[in-house]
């Protein structure tokens, strides 16, 4: 057994959404310190609100304010906070119904203990000192001692003095330790060696590159191992006139699907050292390996060998 | 409204297999982890991919962070000639649901369902807060634990449950796994602490990596392939609002619509596979469910036993199937869960033909 690679992967990305007219009332308010709720057809005030009944699918458009204090419905206390949490230290995930909302909003505790929390205790908004249109506008929610404030959630026009809240920016961030199993390990490290090494299909005894475990024409493992190139055929190819963010390399260029000599699937990569204008289909290259002190453990780009170009018949099939 | 009861097409779970379910699977891509199980399926059927009239997935990118994994996975079916083939991003459950949908049109006799998640790369806990209301939810990270936890104390509250009988529910499905060669935990697994308060870590399904597959057929084919196949008398899912301070989270309401359109309530059942990953869920389901002592529930030891997230949905239809294979249930009622705190339930029916 091959000892299998691991590399840190971290997914990330800013998603950009826009609001409803809804969720936009609700998050300028929380920008505005005031918290909204929408009332629905038969009297219900949701908090947080949404832009369609839950129940009905009706639009809802009908806003009121609700007080900044509340009763916890449930809670949860949660020794160990997370990344992104709305709190650093430990806290309770509390459901938290609003005077004057009939359902509960998910939001963040600041209490000593879970001896201090229970269901029915009374709390009030923590408000953000920067607050930008977003749930986190609410810092958390505190205990807070004073009396029920029932009341009947007054009617709001939504309208708020600046700009209404359009979107957000939620940024998600996942963290990974990327494992690529069995076959793509032996591969990669026989790129480290300048070696191309692909597998054969017990089946139909084709040879893929690189390698993934499986035939997927037969649908079961491969396992022999086959070297092939280094050099082989140009089987297709497009100009790219884009440059892409990040990547160092002048446009135009090539980009190509290269069948190696002993391979039965085309591996693409980019052709250089020939004016982008000269490369063919049938075209012979070999690989240029990158500069081993980058670290890098695969071929960099292809390159003409000088050969005759091969016959359209031997790469057909890998077109 | 039972399926059955309105001149549905007969479809028979035909064959099931699944993965050892472990803590980390390094060695093994996606496919390399799924396509065992699917020649297990195979194999136990006599069917070759070429014979399959429709075959559809279900797994989920932002387990092991990789883009169109279920692509990579599909080179494991060997679909060449090109195959009738689909994908959901949700538990092979509802790749399942699809599948019988597919078998109603009347287009096809026979159709693979196969499900995988690989957790063990990523922390699932927060990849599971992807999946929530982006707006309000998501920005607070809110993991899949805590949101049980708060479902668990109002529960408590209720006055439904207490941690010793969450306790008992854990111990229960450890026991029961002992005879579950493919399961993670099993015996004798310590309570632990809180993880997330009332939540211990015995509260919690283990973490970890499988795979699961079964063959559907139709009518007379499924019993040329299966000695008893285990018929779907009834199958229907169904979906609360996301939002969770909308729900009463000590019901579920879409199981128990699910359940009775599903027909699971016209007799009883004797065996029930429940797919609760907290032992607080199982009590919120066999009160929906309305299952009385007298019914085996997680016979295999259910998700708390092996969770391999996007197929312990499956895999619980797959386990209620086999024991009607093997003449151990006569009427089996199968369920799998998603999103956040049973938001949403899938109910089947499943029974042998009488002896």
């Amino acid at each position: 057994m091959t000892e299998v690679l691991s590399a840190p992967l971290v997914v990330e990305f800013p998603f950009t959404r826009s609001v409803g007219p809804v969720q936009s009332a609700f998050l300028t308010g929380l920008r505005e310190r005031t918290l909204l709720g929408v009332r629905a057809a038969d009297g219900t005030v949701l908090v947080p609100p949404v832009e369609y009944d839950p129940a009905t699918a009706a639009e809802l458009r009908d806003l009121v304010e609700v007080a900044p204090t509340g009763t916890v419905t449930t809670w949860a206390w949660n020794p160990g906070p997370r990344r992104g949490q709305p709190l650093d230290t430990p806290f309770a995930w509390v459901l938290v119904r609003l005077d004057g909302a009939d359902t509960a909003l998910l939001h963040a505790l600041d209490a000593p203990d879970p001896d201090a929390v229970r269901t029915g205790l009374r709390v009030r908004v923590r408000w953000a000192a920067e607050r930008t249109g977003a749930i986190t506008d609410i810092a958390c929610f505190e205990p807070y001692e004073g009396d029920v404030m029932v009341h009947q959630a007054p009617s709001h026009s939504g309208e708020f003095v600046g700009e209404a809240v359009t979107g957000i920016v939620a940024p998600a961030r996942l963290d990974y330790t990327y494992s690529p199993g069995r076959a793509q390990s032996q591969y990669i490290r026989a790129l480290s060696g300048h070696r191309t090494v692909g597998e054969r299909c017990p089946s139909c005894r084709k040879v893929y590159v690189p390698p993934r475990g499986a035939c997927p024409t037969c649908g079961v493992a491969t396992a022999e191992q086959v070297e092939v190139g280094p050099r082989g055929t140009v089987t297709t190819f497009c100009i790219v006139n884009i440059k892409a963010k990040g990547l160092d390399i002048e446009v135009p260029y090539v980009y190509a699907h290269i069948a190696l000599d002993g391979a039965d699937l085309a591996l693409h990569a980019r052709i250089a050292g020939i004016p982008y204008d000269r490369v063919r289909m049938g075209l012979r290259v070999e690989p240029v390996w990158a500069d081993s002190a980058t670290g890098s453990r695969y071929p960099d780009h292809y390159r003409p060998t000088g050969e005759p170009d091969a016959d359209y018949d031997t790469y057909k099939e890998l077109v | 409204m039972a399926a059955a009861a309105h001149g549905a097409r007969d479809v028979a779970i035909v064959a099931f297999g699944q993965s050892d379910h472990r803590r980390s699977t390094d060695e093994l891509s996606e496919v390399e982890l799924l396509m065992p199980v699917l020649h297990e399926v195979l194999a136990a059927t006599g069917l070759k991919t070429g014979d399959i009239g429709f075959t559809c997935s279900g797994s989920s990118d932002y387990l092991a962070g990789r883009a169109f994994s279920f692509t990579m996975a599909l080179d494991g079916v060997g679909a060449w000639p090109p195959i009738s083939e689909s994908h959901v991003e949700m538990d092979g459950a509802w790749a399942l649901y699809e599948a019988w949908v597919k078998l109603q049109t009347g287009e096809c006799d026979t159709a693979l369902v196969y499900s995988y998640g690989k957790s063990s790369p990523g922390s699932v806990r927060d990849v599971l807060t992807r999946q929530l209301d982006p707006y309000y939810v998501a920005p607070l990270w809110p993991d899949s634990v805590a949101l049980a936890a708060l479902q668990a104390r109002a529960l408590i509250d209720a006055g439904d449950t207490d941690e010793r009988a969450l306790a008992g529910v854990a111990t229960r499905s450890r026991t029961a796994a002992r005879t579950n060669p493919h399961a993670q935990l099993r015996g004798s697994v310590p309570h632990g602490g809180y993880v997330v308060h009332p939540l211990r870590t015995g509260d919690c399904p283990p973490i970890g990596d499988g795979a699961a597959a079964v063959v559907l057929a139709a009518g007379e084919r499924a019993r040329e392939l299966c000695g008893r196949p285990a018929w779907i008398r009834g199958i229907d899912h169904r979906i609360e609002p996301h939002s969770l301070g909308v729900r009463d989270l000590t019901d579920s309401v879409s199981t128990r619509l699910a359940a009775e359109r599903a027909g699971a309530f016209e007799r009883p059942v004797d065996t029930a596979e429940l797919h609760a990953p907290f032992t607080s869920q199982e009590v919120v389901l066999r009160k929906a469910l309305r299952l009385g002592d007298q019914v085996t529930v997680n016979p295999s030891g259910g998700a708390l036993a092996a969770n391999p997230v996007m197929a312990a949905g499956l895999i619980r239809l797959g386990e209620a199937a086999a024991r009607i294979h093997r003449g151990a249930s006569e009427r089996a009622l199968a369920h799998a869960t998603s999103g956040p705190c049973l938001q949403q339930n899938l109910v089947a029916v499943l029974e042998g033909d009488p002896r």
